[in-house]
């Protein structure tokens, strides 16, 4: 089966964990190189890895940090901590809270921490691994045939691998994705993938997806999620409130993937992360709009679960 | 480190009071604009208008020179804003309207059908006309003239969208 780069965005070899720069994609497949907790958080916090590259990162970084001068439990609570404060809106703390755990326990058992910690991350990689791999079929099953998709953002490879997958089964597919401003996720990352997956795929900017809705280019939409609430509320890329409240409109079924958790209860308690306005307002260094103009970038929007057609749930065992 | 406990988010929104922003889209004429009789206080944002960013850019400008201070935001954040319940007014630009509806540019169905959700007040302003319905595929495959779209991937442009009346009463 195709799989896309994106799909497992960062591995660990000889105790460097080497990261997909995801900014540089389609133009080069570049890994950056991270060698303790503080180029994890740098590389999350500028977004060179984001959406499932995170949750790789936040369990690697880990495996480089077992061998610290002081109290070890100490200092895995530490990294633990810069971890989680590293964005506020992907549940960090649900992850590193499941290694912490396992290194307390432990420690408390007369066990080396270490194995305990290395065969968690170890443990949990495989897993979700193989229900990654399982709802990419699961995602497939859901496409049909002469289906025109719409995506937005990118859902890290399982929406290229599921149209891979369908495409084998002699399904014929479109898709539309949005360009995804300011980051352009959807242009460089979601158009690239699906080529990759010779998929056909049109790129739309963002305000054009009433026009697709109302004009029936589309009959399906599919979106990935950063964070889900204990009632089916997800947080996901911002935008995605407005394709969801438009789909409901002109009757179009919204998919989302999802990691099912009860850490908040609904998507009122998820915080919203607000980046640089310069993220916005400019572009290779030079300022795209005048000067005095302001901005304002929220990096995520929460969609409610009534507007949520079918989750395609992932178990990750948190 | 940044304790986002604490976060910028929660402080930005705390700046705007419910229903404070007034909410422009499209390319409008500076007519439409200053026969709104805008205070300096009011808080504008502007959706910037993929793929030419000419919405943004002509509105901002039109907006700074009436000495107001224009917010923002790309094309796909209007969304949060209605969400949160920040919006007051929607403008957007229109070519042509009827008892039917009406021709606007392209993101106007999205603010209008948000709008109705929310209960958001909405007016149609003249829009500087166009002569072209859809507009050149390559467009959206660049930003600011640098490419971002790998080779081989087809565009879609719709520079304006019909918006049925009833999105709009």
């Amino acid at each position: 089966m195709f799989e896309s780069p994106l799909f497992w965005p960062a591995y660990l070899k000889e105790n460097v964990l080497y990261v997909l720069d995801e900014t540089l994609v389609p133009s080069k497949l570049k890994y950056i190189p991270v060698k303790n907790v503080k180029g994890a958080v740098t590389v999350i916090r500028e977004m060179k890895t984001r959406a499932f590259g995170q949750f790789l990162v936040v369990l690697n970084t880990f495996m480089l940090e077992l061998n610290p001068k002081g109290d070890l439990l100490k200092h895995l609570q530490d990294v633990a901590h810069q971890l989680n404060n590293s964005r506020p809106t992907f549940p960090f703390a649900e992850v590193t809270g499941i290694v912490i755990g396992a290194a307390q326990k432990a420690a408390a058992g007369g066990i080396d921490p270490r194995l305990a910690v290395a065969k968690t991350v170890q443990g949990f990689l495989a897993g979700i691994r193989a229900r990654r791999l399982q709802r990419v079929q699961d995602i497939a099953d859901t496409m049909q045939d002469q289906d025109s998709i719409l995506t937005h953002c990118n859902v890290s490879g399982e929406l290229a691998m599921a149209a891979s997958l369908a495409a084998s089964q002699g399904k014929r597919l479109k898709f539309f994705a949005t360009e995804t401003r300011p980051y352009m996720q959807g242009a460089k990352l979601t158009t690239w993938e699906l080529q990759e997956a010779k998929a056909t795929v049109t790129l739309v900017p963002d305000n054009a997806i009433g026009s697709l809705m109302a004009d029936r280019l589309v009959n399906k939409v599919i979106i990935g999620s950063d964070r889900s609430a204990a009632n089916g509320d997800i947080a996901n890329k911002i935008g995605s409130y407005q394709i969801a409240v438009l789909a409901k409109e002109f009757n179009i079924p919204l998919i989302v993937l999802t990691q099912p958790s009860k850490g908040v209860a609904s998507g009122a308690d998820m915080p919203i992360e607000l980046r640089d306005a310069n993220e916005l307002l400019v572009f290779g260094g030079k300022k795209v709009f005048a000067s005095k103009v302001k901005g304002f970038y929220p990096g995520f929007d929460v969609v409610p679960h009534e507007l949520i057609t079918k989750a395609i749930a992932i178990n990750a065992g948190l | 480190m940044q304790d986002y406990k604490k976060s910028k988010m929660n402080i930005i929104l705390e700046c705007f009071s419910r229903e404070s922003i007034i909410l422009f889209q499209g390319i409008l004429t500076a007519e439409s604009l200053k026969k709104l009789k805008l205070s300096r206080d009011e808080h504008v944002f502007v959706s910037e208008g993929r793929p030419s960013l000419e919405a943004g850019r002509k509105v901002s400008a039109i907006l700074l020179n009436m000495e107001i201070t224009p917010t923002v935001i790309s094309d796909n954040m209007a969304g949060f804003l209605f969400f949160k319940g920040l919006v007051k007014e929607v403008n957007i630009a229109c070519q042509y309207a009827d008892n039917k509806g009406a021709l606007c540019d392209t993101g106007a169905l999205i603010l209008a059908v948000l709008a109705k959700k929310h209960r958001v007040p909405i007016k149609l302003l003249a829009a500087e006309r166009r002569t072209r319905f859809i507009g050149d595929p390559q467009t959206v495959l660049s930003f600011e003239g640098q490419r971002m779209a790998p080779k081989g991937t087809h565009g879609y442009v719709p520079l304006v969208e019909w918006v049925p009346a009833k999105y709009l009463k």
